[in-house]
C-alpha cells in the first residue's frame, strides 16, 4: 500500500532498491592479493609510473600495466576529520580521511586513518597500510595507521 | 568561422531547500516564463528553435529521460533538444553547448533550461547521490562525501600556501551577505517567500563557530542544496539584434577536465599552464596540480581568455560568478583563474578585492553559498545573473539595487564539477 506523506501538496513515499552485479574486471587481483596479505599496485614500464588505485591500462600511453607488490609504507599528504557524511557512512562518524603518499607509488591514495590520537595527526606523518582480515571486497578493506 | 552569439533573455525560479509546491517541470516553467515575459525583448516562444536541457542526476526523482518531459511540458515538440550532464558543471556545459549550437548555425535561437529538485530524498541520501559522482570502486567506499574530499584539498592548500580558516570564513560572509539583496536566494527569508527561516546575514563569528562538517570546513563554509530552475536564451547576431537593443555577447568559452580521483592527478614540478600575464619563475618549485589546485579550471580559463583576448583578467573583468561549492574552492578558483598568483587566493579575499564594492566583485548574486545549488540550474543561473548585470538590470530582478555592479562591461562565469573533474569558463560582454 502506498504511504502518504502529505495531503496538500500530495506527497507519497516511493521506495527503490536495487542490487548490481558489479565486476572489478582485471583489478580483481588487487582484492585477491589482499587475502594473501599483499598490497599491490600496477606499473607501466614504458612510462615508469605506478598506480594505486590500480589501472589495468596506462592513461599516458595506453599500454597494459603489470602488477607490482608495494610496501604499504608512506606519509600523510593531507587529512580531514569527518563529522557528517553520506547516508551509508553515518554509522562510522566521526572518522578520518587521508591522502597517503605511498613508497613506490606515483599517485596519492585515498583511505581512512585509524588512530587513537587524532590530535597527533599532521601532514608528513609516517603511516603503514593495514589489511582487513574480514574482507568486504571494497577499497575500505585497507586503511592507514600511524607507523610508530 | 563561428557566428557571433548573444544572450538575449534570462529567468530564474525562487530557490529553496524544498519547493514541494511545484514539480520539477513546473519549476522550469516558472523560470522560462520569466525569461520570455519579464525581459525587455521582442521574441515569441514559437521563435525558439530548440532547447538544451541541463540537469545532473536521474536519482533525485528516479525518472530517466526527464529532458523529454521538460520539452513536452514547455511545448517545444517536435523541435530538437539535447540533455547535457556533467556533474556540478552541468549548467556551464549546457550554456557552452547552446553557444556551439548557435555559433555553428544549427539553431538560431536556443533556450537553455537548467533545473534540479534535490529535496525528495533526505539530506544524507542527497549527499550520497552527489558522492556517487566520485569513483564508486575506490573513493566512495572510503566514506564518500564531497565535503570530505574538499576538506582534504583545502587542508593541503593550507599546508602548501598558508591559507587560513579565517580567510575561508570571509568568503562565506561575503557570499551569504550578498544574497541578502537577491530575492531569489535561498538564505534570504526577507525577500524570498520560500527562503530558509534561519537565513539572513552572518558574521565571521557565526562561520567560525559553526560546527565542523569535515575539518577544516564548517557548516557555513559549505554550499546549499536547492530546488529550482534557471533559463537562458541565446541567439545568433542577426536574430539577437531583432530581439533586443542590449544583447550580451559570448566572446569566449573554455572547458577543462581532470582525473575523477583527485589523488591520480600529477604532481609535476613547474607544471602550471601559463596564462598570458604570468611568469614561469613564479611557479618554478610548485608541484601541480596535486590536490590543492584545479587544473581543469586553469585550462578552461586559458581557453576562454585566449578566445576573448583577455591578457589581464583582474583588470579586464568587471565581475565574476564562480562555483563556490566551498569557501575553500572559491579561494582556489581565484588562483586557477589567474586573478592572483597561486597561493595568494586567501589574500585576495582579505584585501576586499572580490567584495561587492571591490575592484573585481565575485559572486554578487550570493553564489552557491548564499543563493542556490540546484545542480543542473547552477551554471545557468550564473549566466542569467551575468546577463542581467551586464544589461544593468540586476537590481530590477533582484528587488534591490545593492547588487548591481556599476558600469559592468565584461564578466566571467565559471562552472565546476566533482573535485574539479569538469570545469567551464565563459566570457560575456556588453
Ligand atoms: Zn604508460
Amino acid at each position: 500500500m502506498t504511504e502518504v506523506y502529505s495531503i496538500d501538496p500530495l506527497i507519497i513515499n516511493t521506495p527503490y532498491e536495487i542490487t548490481y552485479k558489479h565486476s572489478y574486471g582485471k583489478t580483481t587481483k588487487f582484492f585477491t592479493s589482499l587475502s594473501s596479505g599483499k598490497l599491490t599496485a600496477t606499473r607501466c614500464d614504458h612510462c615508469k609510473k605506478t598506480f594505486l588505485p590500480p589501472r589495468s591500462d596506462c592513461p599516458y600511453c595506453l599500454a597494459e600495466t603489470r602488477w607490482v607488490e608495494i610496501s604499504g609504507k608512506g606519509t600523510i599528504h593531507t587529512f580531514s576529520t569527518l563529522y557528517f557524511s553520506g547516508e551509508r557512512f553515518l554509522k562510522d562518524l566521526p572518522f578520518q580521511l587521508v591522502y597517503v603518499d605511498l613508497e613506490g607509488v606515483d599517485t596519492l591514495f585515498l583511505t581512512r586513518l585509524k588512530t587513537k590520537d587524532m590530535k597527533k595527526v599532521k601532514v608528513g606523518m609516517k603511516i603503514k597500510m593495514k589489511i582487513s582480515r574480514e574482507p568486504e571486497w571494497r577499497s575500505s578493506d585497507v586503511w592507514a595507521e600511524p607507523d610508530e | 568561422m563561428p557566428r557571433k552569439v548573444a544572450v538575449v533573455a534570462g529567468g530564474l525560479s525562487y530557490f529553496s531547500k524544498s519547493r514541494r509546491d511545484k514539480t520539477q517541470e513546473e519549476l522550469a516553467a516558472e523560470a522560462a516564463r520569466m525569461a520570455l515575459f519579464d525581459n525587455d525583448i521582442n521574441l515569441s516562444k514559437d521563435e525558439i528553435d530548440g532547447t538544451i536541457v541541463s540537469y545532473f542526476s536521474d536519482h533525485f526523482e528516479n525518472q530517466l529521460l526527464f529532458g523529454s518531459i521538460i520539452q513536452d511540458y514547455l511545448g517545444f515538440n517536435p523541435k530538437p533538444s539535447v540533455r547535457i550532464e556533467g556533474g556540478g558543471a552541468t549548467g556551464g556545459l549546457a550554456v557552452r553547448d547552446a553557444y556551439a549550437h548557435v555559433a555553428s548555425g544549427l539553431l538560431d535561437v536556443a533556450m537553455v533550461i537548467g533545473f534540479e529538485k534535490m529535496s525528495e530524498v533526505n539530506t544524507a541520501k542527497g549527499n550520497e547521490f552527489i558522492a556517487l559522482a566520485s569513483d564508486t570502486d575506490w573513493d566512495f567506499p572510503i566514506g564518500g562525501f564531497y565535503s570530505g574530499y574538499y576538506a582534504l584539498m583545502a587542508r593541503r592548500h593550507m599546508e602548501e600556501f598558508g591559507t587560513t580558516e579565517e580567510q575561508m570564513a570571509m568568503v562565506a560572509v561575503k557570499n551569504r551577505n550578498n544574497a541578502q539583496h537577491n530575492k531569489f536566494a535561498q538564505t534570504n527569508p526577507k525577500m524570498n517567500p520560500y527562503g530558509m527561516k534561519d537565513g539572513g546575514k552572518i558574521t565571521m563569528d557565526d562561520v567560525l563557530k559553526s560546527p565542523y562538517v569535515a575539518f577544516p570546513l564548517k557548516r557555513l563554509d559549505i554550499c546549499l542544496m536547492s530546488d529550482g530552475a534557471a533559463v537562458l536564451i541565446l541567439a545568433s547576431e542577426e536574430k539577437a539584434k531583432k530581439i533586443t537593443d542590449t544583447p550580451i555577447w559570448i566572446t569566449g568559452t573554455g572547458a577543462g577536465t581532470d582525473a575523477m580521483r583527485a589523488g591520480d592527478r600529477p604532481r609535476t614540478v613547474a607544471g602550471v599552464p601559463m596564462l598570458p600575464h604570468e611568469k614561469k619563475e613564479w611557479y618554478r618549485k610548485l608541484e601541480y596540480p596535486g590536490v590543492h589546485s584545479f587544473r581543469a579550471g586553469r585550462e578552461s580559463a586559458r581557453q576562454a581568455y585566449n578566445m576573448a583576448g583577455i591578457t589581464n583578467p583582474l583588470k579586464q573583468l568587471d565581475l565574476i560568478e564562480l562555483h563556490d561549492a566551498y569557501t575553500s574552492s572559491e579561494i582556489q578558483t581565484y588562483e586557477d583563474l589567474g586573478l592572483t598568483k597561486y597561493g595568494q587566493g586567501g589574500k585576495l579575499i582579505e584585501e576586499g578585492i572580490t567584495a561587492l564594492d571591490g575592484d573585481l566583485p565575485v559572486n554578487p548574486s550570493g553564489g552557491l553559498i548564499g543563493t542556490m545549488h540546484a545542480v543542473g540550474a547552477t551554471g545557468v543561473m550564473q549566466g542569467v545573473e551575468m546577463f542581467w548585470q551586464l544589461q544593468g538590470v540586476a537590481g530590477k530582478f533582484h528587488g534591490s539595487d545593492k547588487t548591481q555592479i556599476k558600469n559592468a562591461e565584461r564578466g566571467l562565469i565559471h562552472s565546476h564539477a566533482g573535485t574539479g573533474t569538469y570545469v567551464t569558463a565563459t566570457i560575456m560582454e556588453r
